[in-house]
């Protein structure tokens, strides 16, 4: 059982130890306070170098001996014409060169525009010119259609070359509004008014949020950030400790590894949310001091540096820090020396990149898989806060809970590695050969770390087989309980029994297959048959408080189609049996036998509990799943056998199916079903709970044995 | 009454080319209160790996271990708490000065503040420790260094004494404080395990050695019993012609279970002495 006094030593001991090494200072503190700014103005001035406004630098322009005297009189009009100046195409200009140092030449030319100098080139080398570089851009008339009026022009530039891109951007705009002042001139020949042209006025209000841009890139820096600042402690505080040789005196101490794991583990999210809190805060003040704010913001007026979700990013880092220290622990804990865990860091942090990378994409949304996919959902979740977007309540829930999950996964995984002999000394043979089968040595019941880890890979794994099971109008609703009658053994039954039979553990007790007593069969009867009274009553409870969501409504909908158009044993045997037999041979044959090696009793039920509740993926029936898994866990605890719990879940599946999908059956129990904040009958209530109390009752006395 | 029982120790190690190593083969041995137990060989004979198996930080592939009246497999943490174990390697946190590292293992131990306290002050002073209690571990000579680990091996006030290796690389002054510790300790009452290769240091200390060989004892005894059977003057020659003889007489070791008594000397085979 973890101790709270264990840990809090091991915790004190292992900061006071880390905070005193100068290059956990450096890269907790020095790093974010000194270098990320110098970076980030460093950058900013090596782009602005690299980058130069090269639209106000001087152009040279190719120009054809017969085409010079048409370019010139066309610039002058251009500038003249933009400085309001009535403007006749025909007119002619001054005879001399662009460019040229004259009067009338600065009379003309704008502060604000490129000084323009011609060459003349002859047509057939323009090409070569701009290739040579001897001109920005080349402009050819190169032929005239005398009927349409009309000039075809042909421009030459290097697109991968700044000055002539922009040179040749400089001459479209040109030729652009010589052909608008020609239109323009054509259509007042004609007597029509020149807004003739534009039947439609388009008027765009750009609504930007502010830090929209930024919101896309700062939840993956967050991730980096954070897993900068967890990286070093991690592997200081597991495959250091083995390198200096304490590790072994430390082992030799009277405690269980998951305490000093654990204690490791907080100081690890410890310094990685003070490592990243100090980086954002420098990056926050490098951007307001620095004057980096439109730079890093959307861009439009009401862009720049979002100041005032600085709060909820820190809250943020708190999960995000706590599942990095913990994947860092328990990948560092393979780990014997400093350059291993280094090894085993990289592809971590590239895996890390991959979700998170995806979730930064602009068409990633906070859904689907995605609500469950570690590292991604977080980093949607950061994202859809920094933009103020409503998130519902339950999404926040999943994206928490799976990720507590995970991180619990992680911390198992590294307890059960760390003191693992393959790890902590060298000649019991390499980590590989503790994954060999034939080195396994048989065991009763499987570890927390284990059973843990397999729940954690198989949430995210369910979550995608529900999310892409077709499901739609009420004739592929009974399709979609097939497929999910099909999918769940697999997952629920089929994972955790290979995982049992290669690891060499019996599989009778794990899944507590032991024939069960007469008293605990019929408390599960009777705790099958009323269990649904106390949950419509909380359903109702809950109805009353928050409202029910629609998508429980339709649910229930596609429910009672389904029944019209199918035998209803097929729908009780998809929703009561199957599920009934598969969750309680993975939650309470797998799960709580791990979890009950590894904490007091209740832990074990009540941890059960809400990872079965949030399988159930339904963010309304979370407290009744919670409430039904604590009293199965408790039923399967204390028969010692998970028989009697599958009695009772699915009776109690089937139950409320045929209440919740035949009328007939709740009109004879005298039940509303068309008003969800309706009580049911005292003459149900009573007798229910007085079902459930006998249920638990009968439940409490311990099997022997 | 016997504090430290081991009966028929087998420790195999999966080797890299899919193989296996016995590094401990059939180990059997016991050592009663107050005592201090010599396990001798050269590097490799299994030494370390059998106080690695005693003191809970290894699982035997087979046999029994039980100190204290504690199963090291069914009880480790119960085991822990009855032993104080003195690495080759000092193993000390660098970055903590004794005073801390005292502390932190006193409360590893279950000792409470003002507990751990007291029991770390009286170490430093016993110990001679108060010159250097408050300066980091990683600056500390080392003598300064081995004081402190046989401070953090005594934190507690174990029954039971498991050292490996513990003058190994010592110069004469660390020598002579080690030495002088383990024969204190006996004289308190303690029981003690201790390996080393340095066969002379086991002559003048132990009151029973054994002599390990290739993961198994090739022969057992008082010090004065291990000479007399042998007939030679010193540890090391006695030893020596203990190992010969094993090695051209005894079979080999997968058949120790097998293995008949020397029968030609008054050191009694582990294996019957056992049985």
């Amino acid at each position: 059982m973890i101790s709270r006094r264990r840990v809090s030593t091991v915790y004190v001991k292992e900061l006071v130890d880390i905070l005193r090494d100068r290059r956990t200072l450096a890269a907790m503190v020095v790093v974010p306070l000194v270098l990320y700014p110098l970076l980030m103005v460093g950058s900013v001035q090596a782009l602005s170098a690299a980058s130069p406004d090269v639209s106000r630098k001087p152009i040279v322009i190719g120009v054809d001996m017969q085409d010079v005297h048409w370019l010139e009189k066309l610039v002058i009009d251009d500038r003249l014409s933009r400085r309001g100046g009535a403007l006749k195409p025909g007119r002619t200009s001054p005879s001399h060169e662009v460019g040229a140092d004259s009067d009338a030449e600065h009379d003309t030319q704008a502060d604000d525009e490129p000084e323009i100098f011609h060459r003349i080139v002859p047509q057939d080398e323009m090409a070569q010119a701009v290739r040579d570089r001897t001109i920005h851009v080349g402009v050819v008339r190169k032929e005239h259609d005398p009927v349409a009026d009309r000039w075809v022009i042909d421009i030459f530039s290097d697109p991968e070359e700044v000055r002539s891109r922009s040179a040749a951007e400089w001459v479209r705009g040109l030729l652009g509004r010589l052909a608008d002042r020609t239109v323009e001139w054509r259509v007042r020949q004609v007597g029509l008014p020149i807004e003739a042209l534009n039947p439609i006025v388009i008027e765009e209000h750009r609504v930007s949020t502010p830090g929209s841009i930024l919101s896309h890139i700062l939840p993956l820096i967050l991730v980096l950030m954070t897993i900068t600042g967890a990286i070093y402690p991690a592997i200081d505080l597991t495959a250091g400790e083995r390198e200096r040789g304490t590790l072994e005196t430390l082992m030799v101490c009277p405690v269980p590894v998951i305490d000093i794991i654990v204690g490791k583990f907080l100081v690890v999210a410890t310094v990685a949310i003070v490592g990243a809190a100090l980086n954002l805060a420098s990056v926050s003040a490098t951007v307001y001091f620095g004057g980096f704010e439109q730079a890093l913001g959307s861009g439009e007026p009401t862009g720049g540096f979002p100041f005032g979700v600085l709060p909820i990013i820190l809250v943020l880092l708190i999960p995000f820090a706590i599942l990095f220290s913990a994947i860092l622990i328990a990948v560092c804990s393979y780990a014997r020396t400093f350059k291993e865990a280094q090894n085993y860091i990289t592809p971590v942090i590239l895996a890390t990149l991959v979700p998170g990378g995806i979730a930064a994409l602009p068409t990633s949304e906070l859904q689907g898989v995605l609500t469950v996919m570690p590292v991604a959902n977080m980093v949607l979740l950061t994202r859809e806060l920094l933009l103020g977007s409503p998130v519902a309540l339950g999404t926040v829930t999943w994206v928490l809970g799976s990720t507590t999950l995970y991180a619990a996964a992680a911390v198992a995984v590294a307890a059960h590695v760390f003191g693992a002999e393959s790890v902590v000394f060298a000649d019991s043979g390499s980590l590989k050969a503790s994954f060999t089968r034939r080195t396994i040595k048989p065991a009763a019941l499987p570890s927390a770390a284990m059973t843990i880890l397999v729940v954690a890979i198989l949430l995210p794994v369910w979550f995608f087989v529900q999310v892409n099971i077709p499901s739609g109008d009420p004739g592929s609703f009974i399709r979609t309980l097939r497929l999910s009658a099909l999918a769940m053994p697999l997952c629920f039954i089929v994972v955790p029994l290979v995982v049992v039979v290669y690891w060499k553990i019996d599989v009778a007790v794990t899944f507590r297959l032991a024939v069960p007593s007469g008293r605990h069969v019929l408390a599960g009867v009777l705790l099958g048959l009323a269990l649904w009274v106390p949950a419509a009553e909380l359903s109702v409870l809950q109805s009353r408080l928050v409202g029910i969501p629609q998508t429980l409504r339709q649910a229930d909908e596609a429910l009672v189609a389904a029944l019209q158009t199918t035998p209803w044993w097929q729908v009780v045997f998809c929703l009561g049996v199957v599920p009934g037999l598969c969750e309680e041979v993975c939650f309470r044959g797998f799960l709580l036998s791990g979890l009950g090696g590894a904490v007091r009793k209740w832990t074990a039920i009540i941890a059960t509990a809400c990872v079965f509740a949030v399988f159930h993926l339904h963010f309304f029936k979370l407290p009744m799943t919670a409430g039904l898994g604590i009293v199965l866990g408790y039923l399967c605890w204390q028969s010692r056998s998970i028989w009697p719990g599958v009695i009772a879940h699915v009776a109690h599946n089937s139950v409320s199916i045929v209440i919740t999908a035949i009328p007939a059956v709740a009109a004879r129990l005298g039940i509303d079903m068309t008003e969800p904040t309706a009580h049911l009958p005292a003459q149900i209530v009573v007798p229910g709970i007085l079902l459930v109390v006998i249920g638990l009752a009968l439940a409490g006395r311990q099997r022997d044995g | 009454m016997h504090m430290i029982v081991a009966e028929n120790l087998v420790k195999v190690f999966p080797a890299p080319d899919g193989g296996s190593t016995r590094a401990v083969d059939g180990l059997s041995f016991r050592v009663g209160s107050g005592q201090i137990y010599g396990l001798l060989g050269p590097n490799g004979a299994g030494k370390t790996t059998t106080l690695r198996m005693l003191s809970g930080l290894m699982t035997p592939t087979s046999g029994r271990a039980v100190l204290a009246g504690h199963d090291v497999v069914d009880d480790p943490q119960a085991v822990k708490r009855m032993i104080g174990f003195l690495t080759a390697d000092t193993g000390l946190y660098q970055r903590l000065p004794p005073r801390e590292l005292l502390t932190f293992f006193a409360a590893l131990h279950g000792l409470s503040g003002s507990d751990a306290r007291r029991r770390v002050d009286h170490l430093i002073d016993w110990l001679e420790m108060g010159d250097f209690a408050e300066l980091r571990c990683g600056g500390l000579s080392t003598g300064q260094r081995q004081r402190t680990s046989i401070a953090r091996a005594l934190v507690a006030d174990p029954p039971i004494l498991i050292l490996d290796e513990p003058t190994l690389g010592l110069d004469v002054l660390s020598n002579r404080v080690i030495l002088d510790f383990i024969v204190r300790e006996r004289e308190e009452g303690k029981t003690v395990l201790l390996s080393t290769h340095y066969l002379h240091e086991a002559e003048v200390m132990c009151d029973h050695v054994g002599l390990l060989h290739n993961g198994a004892l090739v022969a057992e005894g008082t010090v004065p019993e291990l000479l007399a059977a042998t007939g030679e003057a010193h540890l090391n020659e006695a030893f020596l012609k203990v190992v010969g003889e094993s090695e051209t007489v005894l079979p080999a070791p997968e058949d120790t279970a097998e293995r008949p008594p020397a029968g030609q000397s008054d050191v009694v085979p582990p294996s019957s002495r056992d049985r």
